[in-house]
């Protein structure tokens, strides 16, 4: 069967070293993955096709430095062997795992080989050669094999760094060649531009990595054996870094995951104070730290910073709370970064390098980046992709190389690529292939409901009135409505259909693989990129043909829930509303309803009724589930949502607040319900791996601030349970300021926390519960057509309809991978809705930047304070639903003082603060702001104002200010009325604050 | 988090095997003429020597006599040479005793001792060399050596050992796999009743795997029971031969 022959390894560990002898066992038959294959291999999975020119074998040292060229989809036929395989995997387990992922994503053409355990392609290590050479060694007779084994029908390439290698095997065999990659770019790639600049980038990257001089700047991070250790015996805590976004020199926070820490009293956040104490860890790294003395700790900052003055004084702390220092780091999660590069005159001189450049990250929360490139100047005010590669303690910024170019910064195209960039969003247009994968439906030949599919499915075509409701415009409708009396009328019927996206969507296709990827479907603020191709989101799915229903049997009098039933359906949408439409319809304003504009006016008075009769019933129906779940404690939580309007050009014409109507929540009612019945029957087929959405109770420390301020305007606010907090928030209510309400629901949203998928195995079962909703079980189903949660879903309820007709019950997949797929999703949706904030942001931006702030109206608005700072407020402006701080103290110490008449100008003075307000006082008068006063200020796009480049800040902030934009402002105290303008201030944003390269350099020059 | 990838994408292990497949075995019986049996034993890397003596009357303490049984005692050691760093103490620390006492039950399963009352049967195994799966080693190596001492028994015992990662069993693991935190389960078995003789497991495991697992372990020991029957024939062909029979 089995061969066995031993391999010598010698191994050290803890410090000893240690002989260990391990089997190694070959075998001859280990499948090659090509289709030229003549020994009939049993590939399964992945196969290279056989019409290539040529195949490649990286070397283990490429593989190891050039893995991003590889990942490139152009290139084809590579076969990674295992040697190189494990080279990678002792570089770190990140990189391993991108192998790992590129070889079984099916989009690109790779294999790997495992050249180590095929008896002819295997070369024990020879006694005194170096590792490198017996690597180079073993991936030349895995070429040579790979040749003989398809019997010299495909060349094979084999890359490699090493100009001996190359010397020495190239004329060895006459169908291997051995090059190295700059030759193999530009032989076989010479039009793959993105390839050799990136080669040429991270090549001048290694070259300069040997002469790196030896001064310390950090500790050495301790060894993940002894941090392991630590981290068991509680010496250590491990967490995620988090960089304080306000205060990013200084202040970062290791957020504990709950399990990792035994002791409760651990479980709120380590501070890790300045740059030598975080050693290194960049934003998002998994890292453990060691807790500092008691007499050491500090508490967080809560004055706003201006600019690089104020960070020195140390009264206007908080509280002391634990203190750390970063020992050692257990996971980079680097990503790419967008970066712009300095302007000539600070940085540039000082570096001793001048093709070395410190690029500054659009993320403030990172370091500036160090990278190596000869375009600098050409690049002078572009966005540009880095990655980092490394952080030697010698080093006070990380290296990184560069990777491609996006645009000039402050252009919209560019400015929405950083955004998805940042987030980690990755949205390439679909592929052929996975088009050819969808069904066809052109006006020559539209798509018709399988004959098959007619028989298998109930079919509601005659007997239901189905409708959907959806926003104006709205292109992917996914969800309908039905409801109708039954027999005798003591019975309803409610129905919920869903597009049946999975009938289009095989479990395991190639559309499948890129929608799990996508996992939802970015909504910017402009523009939106399809998770399924739109052959499918915009034209098949949207209802025309099979539907996943849920329907059930209501009595009629008390509306309690007699049966339920699950099924797959054929349904004909009779009218496509829109809310609007709706609403009209059920206020009995006369409405246009599109399809019916053809009907005689008989017919069509007839058809009106009944349809508004429909929309009533489910109005009531709705009204009444809602009630239900007021009852057992669901919240009204308000977010902040604002539309921007855009003319053709895409330039923003006004920024318009959503306007709720009763129709939408009658709507998200009964898809609220008909979550949770599915949820319910899932969760009872598959008690270990159906997949859910749960809403945890927020953590009560969070409510303080919204506890402290519902005070400070005389409510109280219960949050001990959610029942609790909807009544009290309901109360709540100042008659003259409906704001009050608005903004104390906003705050209760803010401390809630994140909704998440999970799979059911992975939580206890009293974990299922949905705060926020206050349903004990919780799922999407609504949504399959920009969800990926909502199929897999689907997917779990046709297994568990099939398994009550009988069928073997066979669950979609296992816990582990239904949790992973969560944790997956989980991730993305925060990425998109972060991309979707910021894009507004971007856009009220844009909205701000072409007004003048002295003459534009539309520059003054009204605000609301809604917290106190020790230098400012923050405010809140209602019609554009923006929020930023307001600085009562300028950087030259001067305060705000208020004038008779309400207008307000810089004066020296001093400001304090106290519980629910703040005070300033000067020369001409003191003038003191409470909580929930109004205030005029002028909104200003900051990048308009500031000296062009000069910090080194240079175009990051373009984005990120808005949300703190608020710079030059006029405010109105207690008097409401008098609305008079006062001071401005002009504000230099810089990306970083304090000894930042350009500061220390002016200083320097003073001294000359 | 221990960085070693125990079972790769392609479905190999560590040491190039699949998940079913076992270490190559390779054993001799009647390696010494002093002992009444003995059979020298390698699972891979794994090397055992197995002697038995007896049954022969009570040796020792009298009082442990068992009338209508014999008594089988064990001894496990191993050589200080048999793992990478030199051991201090062959026997007699806990971890050897334990494994003592798991021979023991396993034998006083397999063994027919009723058949000689009032006696008492040794087993003394070592292990020389080292490499996971230690108990299963000295089982099979001694099961030949009682059967080369010509004690009856009902059945050959096997064992091995089974560890589960990525939802998957491995049967037969390596020291390296022992050591990587998979959670392993030994079992000996009857494999012509399907008897277990013992079952071992000191890690945690869900419920619902055990069933696969041990389904897994009795395949292995099933693959090890022909082995052995294969050398036991051999064993007898090659005495046969000697004594011109």
């Amino acid at each position: 069967m089995i061969k066995t022959e031993k391999t010598l390894h010698l191994k050290s560990c803890r410090g000893r070293t240690v002989r260990v002898v391990r089997e190694h066992y070959l075998r001859e038959r280990v499948p090659c993955c090509s289709s030229l294959c003549q020994a009939d291999c049993d590939h399964d999975g992945k196969v290279l096709p056989g019409d290539l020119t040529h195949y490649m074998v990286p070397d283990a040292a490429v593989v190891v430095d050039f893995l991003e060229i590889l990942e490139f989809r152009e290139l084809q036929g590579v076969v990674f062997t295992q040697t190189a395989c494990q080279a990678l995997q002792s570089k770190g387990r990140r990189y391993y795992n991108r192998l790992r992922s590129l070889v079984k994503d099916p989009r690109h053409d790779c294999v790997l080989f495992a050249n180590e355990f095929q008896e002819y392609s295997y070369c024990p290590r020879e006694k005194g050669e170096s590792q490198d050479k017996w690597m180079t060694r073993c991936v030349y007779s895995a070429a040579v094999w790979y040749y003989n084994h398809l019997a010299g029908m495909m060349n094979i390439v084999m890359i490699t760094e090493d100009q001996e290698a190359v010397a020495q095997y190239s004329s060895l065999n006459s169908g291997v060649f051995v090059i190295s990659i700059q030759d193999y770019l530009q032989n076989f790639w010479p039009e793959l531009q993105a390839a050799h600049e990136l080669y040429s980038s991270i090549s001048q990257v290694l070259q300069e990595q040997e002469g790196e001089d030896s001064q310390k700047e950090f500790a050495e991070h301790l060894p993940a054996e002894v941090l392991e250790a630590g981290i068991k015996s509680g010496r250590y805590i491990q967490g995620t870094l988090n960089v304080s976004k306000h205060r990013v020199q200084n202040e970062a926070f290791i957020t504990t995951e709950g399990l990792s820490t035994k002791n409760t009293d651990m479980s709120s956040d380590v501070l890790v104070f300045g740059g030598k104490h975080r050693n290194r860890a960049v934003h998002g790294d998994v890292v453990v730290v060691e807790l500092l003395p008691k007499s050491e700790w500090r508490g967080r900052t809560t004055s706003l910073t201006q600019g690089q003055g104020d960070e020195k004084n140390e009264d206007d702390e908080s509280s002391a709370m634990p203190t750390g220092r970063v020992v050692g780091i257990l996971q980079r999660n680097w990503r790419d970064y967008v970066v712009t590069f300095p302007t000539r005159d600070g940085t540039q001189n000082q570096s001793r390098n001048s093709q070395r450049i410190l690029a500054i990250p659009w993320d403030r929360r990172i370091p500036k980046i160090r990278i190596s490139t000869q375009q600098a100047e050409a690049l002078q005010d572009h966005r540009v992709v880095v990655r980092m590669d490394s952080w030697e303690s010698t080093s006070l910024y990380p290296n990184g190389h560069s990777v491609r170019v996006l645009g000039r910064a402050g252009e919209l195209e560019t400015e929405v690529q950083t955004i998805l960039i940042e987030n980690c969003i990755h949205v390439p247009p679909f592929s052929d292939a996975q088009l050819r994968e969808m069904p066809l439906n052109s006006p020559e030949k539209p798509w018709k409901v399988d004959p098959v599919q007619v028989r298998r499915r109930r079919d509601l075509r005659a007997t239901h009135l189905v409708f959907s409701i959806d926003p104006h415009g709205c292109e992917d409708v996914d969800d309908t409505l039905s409801v109708r009396r039954l027999g005798d009328g003591t019975l309803l019927e409610l129905g919920v259909h869903i597009a049946d996206v999975t009938h289009f969507v095989p479990e395991g296709s190639l559309t499948d693989l890129e929608a799990r990827t996508r996992a939802t479907t970015y909504y910017l603020a402009d523009r939106r990129y399809d998770m399924l191709p739109a052959v499918l989101s915009s034209d098949l799915c949207s209802l025309l043909g099979g539907v996943d229903s849920v329907m059930w049997e209501l009595d009629a009098q008390t509306l309690a829930v007699n049966k339920v039933w699950f099924g797959r359906t054929l349904i004909r949408s009779s009218y496509q509303l829109h809310y609007e439409l709706a609403q009209a319809l059920l206020n009995g304003e006369p409405a246009h309803v599109p399809e019916l504009a053809q009907v005689a006016s008989e017919d069509k008075d007839a058809k009106l009724a009944e349809l508004t009769h429909a929309l009533e019933m489910l109005t009531h129906i709705a009204r009444h589930l809602r009630a239900q779940r007021d009852r057992g404690g669901a919240l009204e939580l308000e977010g902040v949502e604002v539309r921007a309007q855009l003319d053709e050009d895409r330039n923003i014409t006004a920024l318009v607040p959503r306007q709720p109507l009763e129709v939408h929540e009658t709507v998200a009612e009964c898809m609220i319900y008909a979550n949770h019945w599915v949820a319910r029957k899932i969760q009872e087929s598959f008690p270990s791996q159906a997949l859910l959405r749960r809403h945890p109770p927020p953590r009560q420390e969070l409510f303080s601030q919204l506890v402290e301020t519902a005070k400070a305007q005389g409510f109280s606010v219960d949050t001990r349970t959610n029942k609790a907090l909807a009544d009290s928030l309901d109360q709540a209510v100042d008659l003259q300021d409906p704001l009050v309400n608005r903004l104390l629901r906003m705050m209760a949203t803010q401390a809630m926390s994140q909704a998440m998928y999970f799979s059911t195995g992975a939580q206890p079962q009293d974990q299922y519960y949905h705060y926020g909703l206050a349903l004990d079980r919780y799922t999407h189903f609504t949504s399959p057509i920009r969800r990926y949660a909502d199929i897999i879903v689907h997917r779990l309820l046709i297994a568990a309809i099939a398994m009550d007709t009988g069928a073997e019950p066979k669950a979609p997949g296992s816990n582990k991978e239904v949790e992973e797929t969560a944790h997956h999703i989980n991730s993305k949706n925060r990425a998109a809705q972060r991309a979707q904030n910021l894009s507004m942001a971007l856009f009220q931006c844009l909205y701000f930047k072409e007004k003048d702030p002295q003459t534009d109206p539309r520059c003054v608005a009204d605000a609301v304070i809604y917290a106190v700072r020790d230098n400012g407020v923050l405010v809140f402006i209602p019609e554009y639903g923006v929020k930023g701080p307001v600085y009562l103290r300028n950087k030259e110490g001067q305060v705000v003082s208020v004038g008779p008449d309400g207008g307000c100008d810089w004066q020296s003075g001093s400001v304090r603060r106290h519980h629910d307000r703040i005070s300033t006082e000067s020369a001409s008068g003191s003038a003191t702001f409470r909580l929930f006063d109004h205030i005029t200020v002028t909104d200003q796009e900051p990048a308009s104002r500031r000296p062009g480049g000069h910090s080194g800040g240079g175009r990051g902030q373009l984005v990120q200010e808005v949300v703190q934009e608020a710079v030059r402002l006029v405010q109105e105290a207690q008097q409401r009325e008098a609305r008079p303008r006062l001071s401005k201030e002009e504000r230099e944003f810089s990306q970083s604050r304090t000894p930042n390269l350009y500061s220390l350099l002016e200083e320097v020059r003073e001294l000359a | 988090m221990a960085g070693l990838e125990l079972l790769s994408d392609q479905g190999y292990r560590l040491d190039g095997r699949k998940a079913t497949e076992l270490r190559k075995v390779q054993a001799r019986m009647g390696v010494f003429a002093q002992a009444d049996g003995s059979a020298y034993l390698e699972q891979g890397n794994t090397k055992a020597l197995a002697v038995v003596y007896g049954p022969h009357e009570m040796r020792g303490s009298r009082s442990r006599t068992l009338h209508d049984r014999a008594l089988i005692n064990c001894q496990y050691s191993m050589a200080t040479f048999s793992t990478a760093e030199r051991k201090r103490r062959p026997h007699g620390d806990r971890k050897s005793t334990e494994m003592s006492l798991h021979l023991k039950q396993t034998f006083e399963a397999a063994v027919m001792t009723q058949l000689y009352p009032r006696s008492q049967i040794d087993i003394y195994v070592k292990i020389l060399q080292s490499d996971g799966g230690n108990y299963s080693t000295c089982v099979n190596a001694a099961t030949l050596a009682v059967i080369d001492a010509g004690i009856p028994m009902r059945d050959y015992v096997c064992a091995c050992t089974v560890g589960f990662v990525d939802e998957t069993p491995l049967a037969d693991l390596c020291y390296a796999e022992e050591s990587g935190g998979v959670s392993s389960l030994a079992l000996a078995l009857l494999p012509r009743g399907g008897q277990i003789a013992l079952l071992q497991m000191d890690a945690r495991l869900h419920q619902d795997h055990l069933e696969t697992l041990i389904e897994a372990a009795m395949t292995a020991c099933k693959g090890v029971s022909k082995v052995l029957d294969e050398v036991v024939r051999q064993h007898l062909q090659e005495v046969s031969v000697l004594t011109g029979e």
